[in-house]
């Protein structure tokens, strides 16, 4: 770093906003696709571990292997195959996700009670219907705390994907370039928004399960 | 014919063995839950309280009728028809199903709670509000007020309630209930068994009801079938049947010794013939009274006001020569107590007070006759029967069943018409 530079220059983000404002739209998407796609995946999964009690450890073991591929290793082995696209930036960003959904997932259908199954069963539900209108509206509370701490992962994990290139690279590209600079502003800039990013996902999903599960915060209301 | 008012049906089990493994738990008594050769037949419109010890198979009886579990060999017939002939979906949601743990689902609303089954059989949605509303109201719920709750708002007895309600949602014409009160504290539990017989009187259902309490499947059941390990029918019958004649000493331990005075709940004031009660009001001269006693054999002359309401006792002797009966003559009045009182609760009464004589009366407070503790004894003692196996001995001290000639000159032609009126009302 220069002598006598800021470590934080506001005036070069306000310059910069168009710049900074493309990188967290990139961010964005190396974020929800393969959010969206780790959550498909580990719900068919969970369905199938649900159905067929076997599957569960061999499916965990499976994804828990995954997980500890080095992401900077993934990206190289698929290069070569899918070149230098977002589908290389989103195959291993999915497979990170699917140890904690899978896991979560299962435990909120694990955690529907007995009872309230049997009710539904003894009154004449198909296994479909019970599966739709049940188990998986009872099991959301865990399927989306474990899509929280998935999306809170994946926005930090995303700013690797900088190393496949500046044309999707979303905040890491700041940081990557802030540092290759010595550009303090850029990489502090970057690091903050990530974080801001996480932050932010987090709360909105919060806000999102009072939403759709308003029985899961009703005892308040109770006499 | 969907959600249109449906009559009871007839359950019959046409002997119907459930078999579990061997390898699971077995204590050498069989299997829990397992059931053997049972048959029995459920009337419609009755309530059929299954009751017995833990694994003796009640609650697996209950499940094949819904075909939560199914026989390993027999036939359950729903009005004459194998129930395993029909479809699944159908069978069940053409069954009214409770359980001990309500079973609510918590991520909807009491009216969506309710509306269950019509949803599922695709009611259009303002038919299923107004179900499930109707609903509510009828098993004592304001549907203003509980409608868009959520069960975890309600306490242990609104969500029984609720339950109910939502068993009855498209008036099915079988009810199978599991313990339905099991969970909730005793007060609480008395106050649900009796809204839900005063429900079974409008609804009318035929009702499988599961218990392991003994007093409560007296309290409840047209019909108790007692069963024992090994899924064992022991006996099968009217309440009061089986406590008067236990048919194994199995029965007579379940249903316990107090057998007598569980009788004593069953019974009414109305089910004892009622001795004429020898009445004055005051303004009567003294010497009709006394007369009329005389005539009675009575001592005591119940003063009675114009509407013959009990205002006390006076005795014979403490009348004065001549003169006119007053109210101030009126010692304390003896319990007062009505037609649908039980004998036990008339009798406890009874033994509380200084006159060992309880006065019944109508709605409007009206003389209508005299208990007496020995009229109530004679009562027990007419429903027992010979005992039906060996060791009863023991247990029924040998009193015949005939023994209440002697008092029949006491007894008012017109009191025998108002006892009559009972068991059907």
């Amino acid at each position: 770093m220069p002598p006598g530079t800021q470590i934080f220059d506001p005036g070069w983000a306000l310059d910069n906003l168009d710049q900074i404002g493309t990188r967290i739209g990139q961010h964005l998407i190396l974020t929800i696709f393969p959010l969206l796609i780790g959550i498909g995946v580990a719900l068919v999964l969970s369905i199938i571990a649900i159905r067929r009690p076997r599957t569960y450890s061999p499916i965990t073991a499976i994804s828990g292997l995954l997980y500890t591929i080095p992401s900077l290793a993934a990206f190289a082995v698929l290069r070569p195959i899918f070149g230098l696209s977002l589908v290389t930036a989103f195959i291993p960003l999915a497979t990170y996700t699917l140890l904690i959904l899978f896991r979560n997932f299962t435990a909120g259908f694990y955690n529907v009670p007995k009872d309230i199954l049997e009710a539904a069963e003894g009154m004449g539900y198909t296994r479909r219907e019970r599966l739709l209108r049940v188990e998986l509206p009872l099991a959301v509370p865990l399927i989306i705390s474990g899509i929280r701490l998935a999306t809170v992962t994946t926005i930090g994990l995303a700013t690797v994907v900088a190393v496949l290139g500046d044309s999707f690279g979303g905040l890491g590209q700041l940081i990557t370039e802030g540092i290759q600079t010595f550009f303090p502003t850029k990489y502090l800039l970057g690091a903050i928004l990530s974080v801001g990013l996480a932050v932010g996902a987090d709360f909105l999903l919060v806000r999102f399960e009072h939403w759709v599960t308003p029985w899961a915060h009703a005892k308040s209301r109770a006499r | 014919m969907v959600g249109g008012a449906h009559e009871a049906a007839v359950v019959d089990f046409d002997h119907v063995t459930k078999h579990y493994d061997a390898g699971a738990k077995t204590d050498g008594k069989g299997t829990p839950g397992a059931v053997n050769d049972l048959s029995m037949h459920i009337p419609a419109g009755k309530i059929c309280c299954l009751v017995g010890p833990s694994g003796c198979g009640k609650t697996t009886s209950l499940k094949m009728v819904n075909r939560l579990i199914e026989p390993t060999s027999g036939k359950i017939l729903l009005d004459g028809v194998d129930a395993s002939t029909r479809e699944l979906t159908e069978l069940r949601r053409s069954i009214g199903y409770v359980i001990q743990q309500v079973g609510l689902f918590p991520h909807q609303t009491i009216g969506e709670n309710v509306a269950t089954v019509p949803r599922l059989m695709g009611w259009d949605k303002a038919r299923q509000r107004e179900r499930s509303e109707e609903l509510l109201g009828l098993v004592g719920l304001d549907p203003a007020k509980y409608r868009d709750r959520f069960p975890s708002q309600l306490s242990g007895g609104e969500r029984q309630r609720v339950g109910v309600a939502r068993a009855l949602a498209i008036d099915p014409p079988i009810m199978l209930m599991d313990e339905p009160f099991g969970a909730v504290d005793p007060i609480v539990r008395d106050r649900l068994q009796n809204e839900f017989l005063r429900l079974q009187e409008t609804i009318a259902k035929t009702i499988l009801f599961v218990t392991h309490d003994i007093d409560e499947a007296i309290k409840m059941g047209d019909l108790v079938a007692v069963f024992q390990t090994g899924g064992i029918l022991a006996q099968f019958g009217a309440p009061l049947d089986i406590l008067a004649a236990p048919a194994s000493s199995f029965v007579a331990r379940f249903v316990g010794q107090d057998r007598g005075l569980k009788r004593l709940s069953l019974l009414r004031v109305s089910d004892v013939d009622l001795r004429p009660a020898v009445m004055a009001a005051p303004g009567d001269p003294v010497a009709d009274a006394r007369q009329k006693a005389a005539i009675a054999h009575g001592q005591y002359l119940l003063i009675v006001d114009g509407d013959r309401r009990p205002l006390g006792w006076v005795s014979e002797h403490d009348l004065p020569a001549d003169g006119v009966i007053s109210e101030a003559m009126a010692n304390p009045v003896s319990p007062t107590v009505n037609k649908r009182t039980t004998l036990k609760d008339a009798l406890s009464m009874m033994l509380d007070a200084d006159v060992q004589t309880g006065i019944v009366v109508d709605r409007t407070g009206a003389t209508q006759g005299l208990l007496t503790i020995e009229a109530v004894a004679r009562k027990m003692r007419e429903g027992e029967h010979a005992p039906a196996f060996d060791d009863a001995a023991a247990i029924i001290a040998g009193e015949a069943a005939d023994g209440e000639d002697g008092d029949e000159g006491e007894r008012d032609p017109g009191e025998a018409d108002l006892a009559a009126i009972e068991l059907g009302s």
